[in-house]
């Protein structure tokens, strides 16, 4: 199982496409940084090849004024969950 | 194009996943530094050329303005360093218009299924 | 308790990842864990640089690695061939080149980039911060 790492907006549609073929079954997706503006429910068909299997960090949520507005199946964690994340996935890839 | 079924990956010690272009920005040389220095120290490298990290492989490149350096001198050292297992998405090829005949070195395309599998099998991967 | 080492791409005050990679390293050692080695690379060399002057209502990344250094007993490794290239030289290395001055200055060291393979084999977990 891996933990993927993503930080870029759906304005970069390229990285959710290689992403998209790199995610495996039971991998998990953390979205951080301007990531999390896929976060919004009209983002959702992005997010669509990882549903069920996604997060967003609470902290950059906030900043952009985003944490009233993500999508209900969308998982928000802190930087104690972001750890765990880690923790409990043995390896990590980032996508930028 | 044939696409190689999963059962055919070998795992390497280290997956290098190159994702830019030549010339236009250092991530591709960078990347490709980290997997030949990883070769160097007895690692087994696998390199998967992903989206438009594709071009790094395409035939006829040349240095850039003002000598830059491009990065086909390091795709042509592989080789040398036993860089052997060169994997490129299937789907990256198809939507830039090329075959695996465009590319400097064989590889083996992957579908997304395989891209996937290649990922989870390596116990380290790098993304550049 | 696992063995962390961070990959820092990205350049202070340009890309968030730089901030982002910071306040994972301190969630790390908070969190009880061993933050082993911070491996600069590509822009991430400039994080090292002893001569960047943010405001004062800015964090200070370059203090915030030292303190990681300092306190926890990271490894602040800055690729040598990357650094070079954009001007981060230690005195060593200036003094090799004929530079005048130095920009990076312990804790931060020049390592290869046979060190962040290194670092990738014998720690727990890489995680990789870019822009």
């Amino acid at each position: 199982m891996l933990l993927h790492l993503l930080n870029r907006s759906p304005q970069s549609p390229s990285v959710y496409r290689d992403l998209g073929e790199a995610f495996g079954a039971g991998d998990h997706l953390l979205l951080i940084e301007d990531a999390c503006y896929a976060a919004l429910p009209p983002s959702s068909a992005v997010l669509e090849p990882f549903a069920g299997r996604v997060s967003v960090l609470r902290e950059d949520l906030i900043s952009r004024g985003l944490a009233e507005r993500v999508s209900p199946d969308i998982a928000v964690v802190d930087m104690n969950g972001f750890l765990a994340l880690t923790e409990t996935h043995e390896r990590c890839v980032s996508w930028f | 194009m044939t696409t190689h079924p999963s059962f055919d990956i070998e795992p390497q010690d280290l997956l290098v996943v190159l994702r830019h272009p030549p010339h236009g920005t250092q991530w591709l040389r960078e990347g490709l530094d980290v997997a030949l220095v990883a070769a160097a120290f007895g690692q087994r490298v696998g390199l998967l050329f992903q989206g438009d990290g594709i071009f790094a492989l395409l035939k006829d490149q040349q240095a850039g303005a003002l000598g830059q350096k491009g990065t086909h001198s390091q795709i042509a050292m592989l080789e040398m360093y036993d860089i052997e297992a060169l994997w490129v998405s299937e789907a990256a090829l198809a939507e830039r218009g090329l075959a695996r005949e465009d590319l400097m070195l064989p590889t083996t395309s992957l579908n997304a299924e395989a891209v996937a599998k290649l990922l989870r099998c390596h116990p380290h991967t790098l993304i550049f | 308790m696992l063995n962390y080492a961070l990959l820092v791409h990205a350049a202070p005050y340009s890309h968030q990842a730089a901030l982002s990679a910071l306040r994972f390293a301190e969630t790390v050692v908070a969190g009880g864990h061993r933050l082993k080695t911070v491996f600069f690379y590509h822009d991430g060399v400039h994080n090292a640089s002893a001569l960047m002057a943010p405001p004062q209502d800015e964090v200070h990344l370059a203090d915030g690695w030292k303190r990681l250094h300092d306190e926890h007993g990271a490894e602040l490794l800055v690729c040598v061939a990357a650094g070079l290239r954009r001007g981060l030289l230690d005195a060593g290395e200036a003094n090799r080149h004929g530079s005048a001055s130095h920009s990076v200055e312990p804790p931060f060291e020049l390592t290869g980039v046979g060190q962040l393979v290194d670092a990738m084999l014998t720690n727990d977990r890489l995680i990789t911060f870019a822009p």
